[in-house]
């Protein structure tokens, strides 16, 4: 068993990227082949996945040196390339092939179609299990460049000139990205001659203890570094790439873009804050913990706000990562085990949730013609199994327990009690209403909101009102198509068993993982406690 | 006290939530539906009773998802359902009471005709699951999730009616709740997480109910005692959102447009005594009175005060001043609401009073206000739904078109009051005596308790004597509702003329639609229609959207002119039907004729159990089950060792 665990995270990486040449290949001869290979890929990587995560929890670690080059007796020596999974690593990898998996049963009939796209979609899920499974911090930016890259071409792959701007907007910003981070990294490099995360961790601690003008580059190293993923994981106020990015992406694309992209940078930053600088550099360096803390409770304040105020459901869902995305970078901020955990069940529970979210703002558009908050009034009448999983899944969001939601903002709570750092304690207990602010808007709308008024002298007034803003032809979308339903209304048959049945299934799972918080708190321990009382 | 391992509580929980999933899958068939509830109800009240022997012995019965099924629902803590005296006290009050509302909900529905009535039944359903839910909650954190969830579930109710008010009157609800439930309940829970895992040396955290405090908690609020004031009242103000204690009280009022079996069972019962309740857990079993009474707080220019004096103080101030408030509410239900807000304050001023007697009369009062109140609520709905009279301004000499109805509303509102041979008596009774026990400053808190009986008399008892001394066409003016304070020289009439002009197309046919209907020829109407169904088609004497949908219509600015002369309420209440006396004054009604006997069966069923509570306590079962609470919360074998003992000497008893 040993040797094919090994094998596997160098599989779970080239198989995807390998495979993503083979729809083009096929598509030379047949039309449609791109969905059947990405859905064969997909599910052997999980079966795959699922492996692996069981030969961890057996045997703990699992190394994989890359063609055997670098490895001495006991210990690399600092450039080989490694593939490493852990229990952190894994965890991310199931839920990349997953939701990889479980998306596509989305967009077989709801698109985006074409061979190519598919293309884009291994290449992305290929370098999204780059990214978690990685040891080696040079190679972390190959695999976040392969990630930016497939993602720019699946936003792009939207039709209409919004799509051209926002990945343009993303490519742009994306890029800066991840050359903040290789700037970091190589000073990082600079300081310690070395680039495996292992040996990064064992040598940093020595050059701190060193001080002089190492330490200086290990701290400019960080910031570097730190900047690099707050742009990546859509950090206010480096967020403005991802709300565009979000909203004009085909409906097919975003759930795996929100669940999955900034959800494996964040993995990426904790994987660098705690195995490669540890606790200790974190503590230590002044105003370190207090920036990262801050950066991300103003994320959480910000992002709800303007999430709030938007009118496009997409849209508002996008400014809800930015501020549950704040909540887990508060959580890196703590340095405590329990904040710790709560920000890695967080990292798991939001990529369900807003998967889920994004499927269902999916089927919604396709099926009931809707896309602004206001459009969304009667749904729960007319497209009760989608409003009901939206209902469960913003539910979920809020955390209200029984819930994915729930047990991620426990841990962080009691993290930042234990902790000590009332502010960011406060920030977090007010996550609670400031989710429910626009969660709630949107409960309302559906439930007690009824779609079809009777026959009104006074339609045309409010919409004419409102095409004066941007937005008016979204509007135009929600507000007249009240009362000639089946004329307006999308197509219900639009939206096949499979579409309905992943919003289904992805609600249930945010709510069962609400009884999973002692089984993640059990599961990380052994990284927990290594990465913690070093 | 053994504890024996049982899934009965969990099986309490869960009938209704499974009786709610089978309300849905039958939303075609409104009689099916409707006996899902019903079979519900009784099948709870069964499982809470036969635990209830067992309890009183001595049992507890504990269900545990990690000793069933081996979950560990968060690090260190388990989900835990244990049915508790205390616990068994709200249980077996909510269940006993859903039965009878579950008849009146149906009665009601039927009635007005309401549109979406599987998702209130189910909601209603859900309500009790998680009711019941917080009854059971073994800790901190069970009880936390049960108290979300009801917060979650009882938003469709109070957003039932799906017009603006209705919506804003839902945020409001939502945003109190959440702040009370999310933010304040699950700081305090953490915090008392965090304090007792650190001062446990096993670090171990300490969340589940002990019977007269946690003892962990008291060991770390010796070395940490300003965590455990700030945690103790973060726990207070998170159960006391729901309680309605004042600062946090003014959703209540505004909840008041959800279809009446809401404000019944749940506003004036499940919800806001799951609240009330709270605090009771927290006094009693996570702090504990002992911990409370040795945990001063410094107050700058007072000294030092127990850390239950605040508390005491608001909800003396909340049961004061809601009073005052109700003696100027027109709207019958709005009035009542304030008086709920007065009365749930009592328990919370008797629970933190700390003395054994207060406590005994603050738990029982939990049932007492639950009749009394539930009674009253129950005459309300059915004078709306008999006669579309939402104003008490406009229910001169109703007592003859609704004699036993307005009977029972009498009995109820003595109660409230506190008239010997109800319910109210009693509970009241022991918290006087508790605070005269206590003595010194504690004579203030018997003071509010008995300023606020004479006000309830003040309030309630016009209502009475406007529907039985008064006629439609003689009746004074109500100058405490009318004028503004400082009075004002006009006379009632006027108004009374404008209102009956602008109301004369429906009181023309008030006669007709005021008719009782027998219940079946209600049930094919519905049935044929499909309750579940948007009904697109109205009635054609009842047009489903004439005020609230369009309010451009015609009738809104004659509306807001008409109610002008009212109290100030009218107009956040002004847009529902037009109550008052038809055009040829009142029917005469006998008691049998007056309404369905769904809704006459459930008041008469309520108001007895009321006068039963208030003749015979002792043969009543709750306050013996009072009684056993607070032996156990003070270790003693029999509740006659605590009679005498001052407040001291209870709290040397609880030490020992």
């Amino acid at each position: 068993m040993s040797s094919l665990a090994e094998m596997l995270p160098a599989l779970l990486v080239a198989v995807p990227i390998l495979l993503a040449a083979v729809p083009i290949v096929l598509g030379l001869r047949f039309e449609r082949t791109g969905w059947s290979v990405a859905a064969l890929t997909t599910t052997a990587l999980t079966a795959a996945t699922v492996y692996l995560a069981a030969a961890v929890y057996e045997t703990g670690r699992v190394v994989h040196v890359l063609g055997g080059w670098g490895e001495t007796a006991d210990r690399p020596q600092g450039v080989g390339i490694e593939l490493v999974a852990d229990e952190f690593s894994v965890l991310i990898a199931l839920l990349v092939t997953v939701t990889a998996a479980g998306v596509l049963a989305y967009t077989r009939v709801g698109g985006p179609r074409g061979n190519t796209f598919y293309t884009g979609y291994l290449l992305l899920i290929g370098g999204l299990l780059g990214l978690s499974l990685t040891g080696d911090v040079f190679n972390m930016f190959v695999f976040l460049e392969i990630v930016g890259l497939a993602t720019y071409a699946m936003i792009a792959a939207g039709d209409g000139p919004e799509s051209a701007v926002a990945a343009l907007k993303y490519l742009i910003l994306g890029t800066m990205g991840a050359s903040l981070y290789l700037i970091g990294v190589g000073f990082l490099f600079m300081a310690t001659g070395a680039l495996n995360m292992d040996v990064l961790g064992e040598a940093i601690p020595l050059v701190a203890e060193e001080g002089g003008s190492d330490l200086t580059l290990l701290r400019a190293a960080f910031a570097f570094i730190f900047i690099g993923f707050a742009l990546k994981v859509a950090q206010w106020p480096l967020h403005t790439w991802q709300p565009d990015a979000y909203q004009h992406a085909p409906d097919g694309v975003t759930p795996v873009i929100a669940a999955l992209v900034s959800t494996v940078s964040a993995y990426a930053l904790g994987r660098i804050m705690y195995n490669v600088f540890g606790p200790e550099f974190l503590t230590a360096t002044p105003y370190l913990t207090e920036i990262v803390v801050t950066v991300g409770c103003v994320s959480v304040l910000a992002g709800s706000t303007l999430a709030v105020i938007q009118r496009d459901v997409k849209r508002m869902f996008a400014y809800s990562s930015v501020a549950q995305f704040g909540l887990i970078v508060a959580a890196y901020g703590l340095v405590t085990q329990t904040a710790f955990v709560g920000a890695v069940i967080h990292l798991i529970g939001h990529g369900v949730i807003k998967a889920g979210l994004f499927v269902a703002a999916g089927v919604v558009a396709l099926g009931y013609g809707a896309r602004t908050v206001d459009g969304y009034a009667g749904l729960a009448e007319h497209r009760p199994y989608t409003a009901g999983s939206i209902a469960i899944l913003l539910i979920a969001l809020i955390g209200i327990p029984p819930s994915a939601g729930f047990i991620g903002k426990w841990y962080v709570a009691v993290g930042a009690v234990e902790a000590e750092v009332w502010p960011v304690a406060v920030v977090i207990f007010l996550s609670t209403m400031l989710t429910l602010a626009y969660s709630a808007r949107l409960l309302e709308k559906m439930y007690f909101t009824p779609a079809i008024p009777v026959e009104s002298p006074h339609s045309p007034g409010p919409v004419a009102a409102d095409g004066g803003t941007d937005t008016g032809a979204d509007d135009h979308d929600g507000a007249t198509a009240l009362g000639r339903d089946s004329f307006r209304r999308g197509s219900p048959d639009a939206v096949s068993i499979g579409m309905l049945g992943i919003l289904v299934v992805i609600a249930v799972a945010a709510v069962l993982l609400g009884f999973a918080g002692g089984a993640f708190f059990e599961w990380l321990e052994p990284f927990t406690s290594e990465v913690f009382t070093e | 006290m053994t504890e024996v391992a049982d899934p009965r509580p969990l099986a309490a929980v869960l009938v209704s939530a499974l009786a709610m999933c089978l309300i849905i899958a039958s939303y075609r068939y409104p009689n099916v539906r409707e006996s899902w509830s019903v079979v519900a109800a009784l099948a709870k009240f069964g499982i809470i009773l036969s635990m209830l022997p067992g309890v009183m012995d001595g049992t507890v019965y504990e269900w545990s998802l990690a000793d069933s099924l081996g979950v560990e629902f968060l690090a260190g803590i388990d989900f835990v359902l244990r049915a508790d005296p205390l616990g068994l006290l709200f249980a077996l009050l909510a269940s006993f009471l859903w039965i009878f509302t579950s008849f009146y909900a149906a009665g009601y529905m039927r009635g007005l005709d309401e549109h979406a009535q599987t998702r209130f039944f189910a909601s209603f359903a859900a309500s009790l699951s998680t009711a019941i839910g917080i009854a059971f909650a073994g800790n901190l954190v069970t009880i936390f999730i049960f108290y979300e969830l009801l917060s979650l579930v009882t938003y469709p109710l109070v957003a039932h009616n799906e017009d603006n008010e209705a919506r804003i009157a839902g945020r409001k609800y939502l945003a109190y709740t959440f702040f009370g439930g999310g933010v304040f309940l699950l700081a305090g829970t953490v915090l008392v997480y965090w304090l007792t895992s650190s001062a446990d040396p096993a670090g171990e955290a300490h969340l589940a109910f002990e019977s007269g405090g946690i003892g962990m908690l008291a060991e770390a609020a010796q070395a940490d005692p300003v965590f455990a004031q700030a945690a103790f009242y973060l726990l207070i103000a998170g159960f006391g959102v729901k309680a309605a204690v004042m600062p946090l009280h003014s959703w209540l009022a505004d909840a008041m447009v959800a279809p009446t079996p809401v404000s019944g069972l749940l506003h004036a019962v499940a919800v806001v005594k799951s609240g009330a309740f709270g605090v009771a857990r927290v006094i009693l079993d996570v702090f504990g009175p002992g911990l409370i009474y040795d945990l001063p707080l410094s107050v700058p220019g007072v000294g030092e005060v127990g850390l239950n004096i605040p508390l005491a103080i608001l909800a003396a101030f909340t049961l004061t001043a809601a009073s005052i408030i109700a003696l100027r509410k027109d709207h019958l239900k709005r009035r009542l609401a304030f008086s709920t807000t007065a009365q749930l304050s009592y328990i919370v001023l008797g629970l933190s009073m700390l003395h054994p007697l207060a406590i005994l009369g603050a738990l029982f009062h939990i049932p007492a206000h639950a009749f009394g109140k539930l009674t009253l609520f129950f005459c309300a709905g059915a004078v709306h739904v008999e006669t579309h009279t939402d104003y008490v301004s406009e229910m001169a000499g109703i007592g003859k078109r609704m004699p036993l109805t307005m009977s029972a509303f009498a009995i109820g509102a003595a109660g409230m009051a506190g008239m010997p041979l109800i319910a109210g008596f009693v509970s009241k009774f022991y918290m006087l005596i508790g605070s005269g026990s206590v003595g010194g400053g504690y004579w203030l808190f018997a003071t509010a308790l008995i300023v606020s009986g004479i006000l309830n008399i003040a309030y309630l008892w016009p209502v009475v004597y406007t529907a039985f001394f008064e006629s439609e066409d003689r009746h004074d003016a109500k100058p405490l509702l009318e004028f503004p304070p400082g009075g004002k020289r006009e006379s009632y009439f006027e108004d009374d003329a404008a209102v009956a002009t602008d109301g004369g197309d429906r009181s023309d046919e008030k006669p007709e639609s005021g008719q009782p209907q027998p219940a079946d020829e209600r049930d094919d109407e519905t049935e044929a229609k499909g309750a579940g169904t948007p009904e697109t088609v109205n009635d054609e004497d009842e047009p489903e959207y004439a005020v609230d949908k369009y309010p451009s219509d015609h009738t809104v600015p004659e509306d807001a002119e008409t109610h002008d002369d009212h109290a100030e309420d009218h107009h956040d209440h002004g847009d529902h039907h037009h109550g008052g006396p038809p055009a040829g004054g009142w029917e005469r009604h006998s008691p049998f004729t007056e309404s369905t006997w769904l809704m006459i069966f459930p008041i008469s069923v309520i108001a007895t159990g009321a006068v039963t509570l208030g003749v015979i306590p002792d043969y009543a079962v709750f306050l013996d089950l009072a009684m056993y609470i607070v032996e156990g919360v003070f270790g003693v074998d029999s509740f006659n060792e605590l009679h005498d003992l001052s407040l001291e000497e209870a709290m040397e008893v609880i030490d020992r």
